[in-house]
């Protein structure tokens, strides 16, 4: 049936990146779409965004709310580029939730700095005499961007979420995921993936699925299973979802199960409040409010995994309004205890570099 | 700290913020969650007493000691329990929490032992229940409080009863939904951890926004080591540890300790002497490389003079295209040597070789080709 329709885009390369119907999408490798997080550094990070049907799987930190950070910025980029999007969480009244939602900034003067500091770079480039001012691709800042970077302490207009595109779903009092499920399909079942072009692209956020508030929190193969019909449900569909939970309050191998299930898999971890030795080992570390790790990125049509440089960066605020992730510039440990991650920690405070100023 | 744990609790929950929950948690070896408890409990009075705080009144959900029991300690405290009753009010869940009582119809009526003591009391007697506690819970406050904004605290003594008598996920349920109203301002309760299973004690820390554990001061490593785990032990009768896990509302983890000692009239609080290095373990991967630039460095770098830089300063603009004419030949600056120090007068870019093992074409000058 393919050969008979003409070729589409997807296979050809040189589409440009972000396609003229709708802005919230961008072409990825392999004929796979994305969309994006929100999170303009985590889009770099993941290369694109979060791939089009694929299921996103967050960890919570049992001690820190960074996950819902990243929801939040998940479900004001979809509400800004109008998408349909459906929440849920196990709190009585999911619809509050909204009202945190973060804005794009208003003002472009933010963005001036940000200009101005990349002129320190110097580079030794023969050729730069045949080149004007450099161009800088700058966000305008409107709703036509693929992703907005959000400003936390503007909360969103109202006009965003009051309209039909939005639903709100409380797994608080249900005995078990089926009327959650119903919901999904329903939603999914709007955004299907049939041949032709993509006419709109939806979200699904779900908040804490396994909190222990939840009646159903103790059957764990009914929560697996509810995932993984999640996931072939998003798979035939136009859309992402976003799920997060917390591995501590489950079984090791159900929270084992869920981690395998994810196409892409982020951890978010907190970390202790004026703590002089990770102050001496972190620069930055007063604008640091956590962690962020990547254990999955996904790829899919591919055999190909993707190795990240670097997976374990740092959560921060700008001038407490704009979320950051950066790489970690850490103090060097003596050069004997090798590089592996995860043995037990004891970084020798004999340090070369004493004084981190920066 | 026990003193920043009270200022916490004092000061509430802001407009549109779930309940600060506190969760005292102990064990066998160091049961002493009650004193720290009470030690609170009367901590919070005297602010409501003296109008300090967020909140105006208490509610305690008594499930493990009678209510005669805590107008017993008000009362040796100074709280002056006669005219308590606007503020304080105790549900009584513990003279009969299953209403078994009530099924035993016997002839002569049993005096009632809530009407000795001056506290204000209502039984509670289907603890099972724990939406309806929730609705009584509520209903207290509120008769404590008035109508309008104004908010009251919950006191849970203990979580560990109310996981007996109810599942997880309802406690779990119960607390969810006390720290989202909105006339609550705190939430504490008191938790013996080696009761309940690792699942349970980790459902009700994650559900608390502080977490304080009473521990023994030495812990007796692997069973019995004879004679010197003795004296250790009789320490822990009165002394023992005081670890505070606080998460702080921007997403970063406090964590304190501090020595606690037992003393006839209540506990009391000190910093430790000792300061324990906490290893932060497995939170950073292990980097090898220095990426930063001490002060000096980064003069240094300022002063180098990058090739083609000074291009556009006025002489005619040359692309190097692999030879030198005449002029450029005799202007130009000395090549450059092996290090990777910066001079102070005209930096200088040095290259440290990878290894020693390199081939030894790669000797070449990386830098014939810039015109500096």
């Amino acid at each position: 049936m393919a050969a008979t329709r003409a070729r589409v885009s997807s296979f050809s390369r040189n589409v440009s990146t972000v396609t003229s119907q709708n802005p919230g999408l961008k072409h990825g490798p392999n004929g796979t779409m994305f969309i994006s997080s929100g999170i303009p550094d985590l889009d770099k990070i993941l290369g694109g965004g979060f791939s089009l049907g694929s299921l996103v799987m967050v960890m919570e930190d049992e001690e820190a709310p960074h996950h819902m950070l990243l929801l939040r910025n998940f479900m004001s980029q979809g509400l800004v580029q109008k998408q349909p999007l459906l929440y849920a969480s196990a709190s009585r009244d999911p619809k509050r939730f909204l009202g945190t939602l973060p804005s794009p900034p208003s003002s472009k003067g933010d963005k001036s700095s940000d200009i101005s500091h990349e002129k320190d770079i110097r580079i030794a480039w023969q050729y730069k005499k045949y080149f004007g001012e450099p161009n800088f691709n700058t966000n305008s800042g409107g709703q036509q961007d693929y992703c907005n970077d959000f400003d936390l302490r503007k909360p969103l207009d109202r006009h965003f979420f009051s309209g039909n595109n939005v639903d709100c779903v409380s797994i608080k009092d249900s005995l078990n995921l089926t009327a959650l499920q119903d919901y999904c399909a329903g939603f999914l079942g709007k955004l299907s993936r049939n041949e032709g072009n993509i006419s709109s692209v939806g979200r699904i956020a779900i908040q804490s699925f396994c909190s222990p508030q939840c009646k159903y929190s103790n059957e764990e193969w009914h929560m697996l299973s509810f995932v993984r019909s999640l996931k072939s449900m998003a798979r035939s569909s136009n859309a992402v979802v976003v799920v997060t939970f917390p591995p501590s309050l489950l079984s090791p191998s159900c929270s084992l199960r869920l981690q395998h299930m994810a196409d892409t898999l982020l951890s978010v971890r907190a970390i202790p409040d004026e703590d002089k030795e990770l102050a001496k080992l972190l620069t930055g570390y007063q604008d640091m409010i956590g962690l962020l790790n990547v254990h999955k990125a996904a790829r899919l049509n591919t055999q190909v995994p993707v190795i990240l440089e670097a997976t374990t960066f740092s959560i921060k605020l700008q001038k407490r309004r704009f979320l950051v992730l950066e790489c970690l510039n850490q103090a060097p440990v003596d050069g004997s205890s090798g590089s592996s991650y995860g043995t037990s920690g004891g970084c020798s405070g004999s340090t070369k570099g004493g004084t981190l100023d920066f | 700290m026990a003193d920043s744990i009270c200022r916490t609790l004092r000061d509430g929950a802001l407009e549109g913020e779930l309940a600060p929950t506190l969760t005292i948690k102990d064990s066998l070896a160091s049961p002493f969650a009650f004193h720290v408890f009470s030690h609170i409990l009367l901590q919070l009075s005297s602010h409501i007493i003296a109008q300090k705080s967020q909140s105006q009144g208490i509610v305690i959900v008594a499930l493990k000691r009678s209510p005669s029991f805590y107008a017993a300690v008000l009362n040796m405290n100074g709280v002056d329990v006669a005219s308590s009753n606007k503020w304080i009010h105790i549900l009584d869940c513990y003279s009969d929490p299953l209403g078994w009582k009530e099924k035993i119809r016997k002839p002569v009526n049993v005096t009632n032992c809530s009407h000795q003591i001056s506290l204000a009391t209502s039984s509670f007697k289907t603890v099972k229940d724990l939406d309806k506690l929730f609705l009584v819970i509520t209903d207290l406050g509120r008769g404590l409080v008035g109508e309008n904004k104004s908010r009251f605290c919950v006191a849970i003594d203990s979580l560990s009863e109310l996981l007996r008598h109810a599942s997880l996920q309802s406690v779990a349920g119960l607390l969810s939904d006390l720290r989202s109203h909105d006339q609550i301002s705190n939430i504490f309760g008191l938790l013996h951890s080696d009761l309940h299973d690792e699942r349970a004690v980790a459902a009700l820390e994650y559900m608390s926004s502080m977490v304080a554990s009473v521990d023994p001061y030495y812990h007796s490593a692997d069973g019995q080591k004879g004679s010197l785990d003795k004296s250790f032990s009789e320490q822990n009768f009165t002394k023992g540890k005081f670890n505070v896990r606080s998460k702080r509302r921007n997403g970063r983890v406090r964590v304190t300790c501090e020595e606690f000692k037992v003393e006839p009239g209540g506990i009391s609080f000190a910093p430790v002497l000792s300061v324990d290095e906490t290893a932060i373990a497995g939170l950073l991967p292990k980097v090898q490389f220095n990426l930063q630039l001490s002060e000096k460095e980064r003069i240094d770098r300022s002063n180098v003079v990058l090739p083609f830089e000074h291009q556009g300063t006025g002489k005619p603009i040359k692309i190097y295209d692999g030879r030198r004419s005449l002029e450029e030949s005799n202007s130009e600056a000395n090549p450059i040597s092996s290090g990777k120090k910066e001079d102070s007068a005209v930096g200088e870019i040095i290259y440290f070789r990878d290894s020693d093992d390199e081939m030894p074409d790669s000797d070449e000058d990386p830098d014939d080709d810039l015109d500096i």
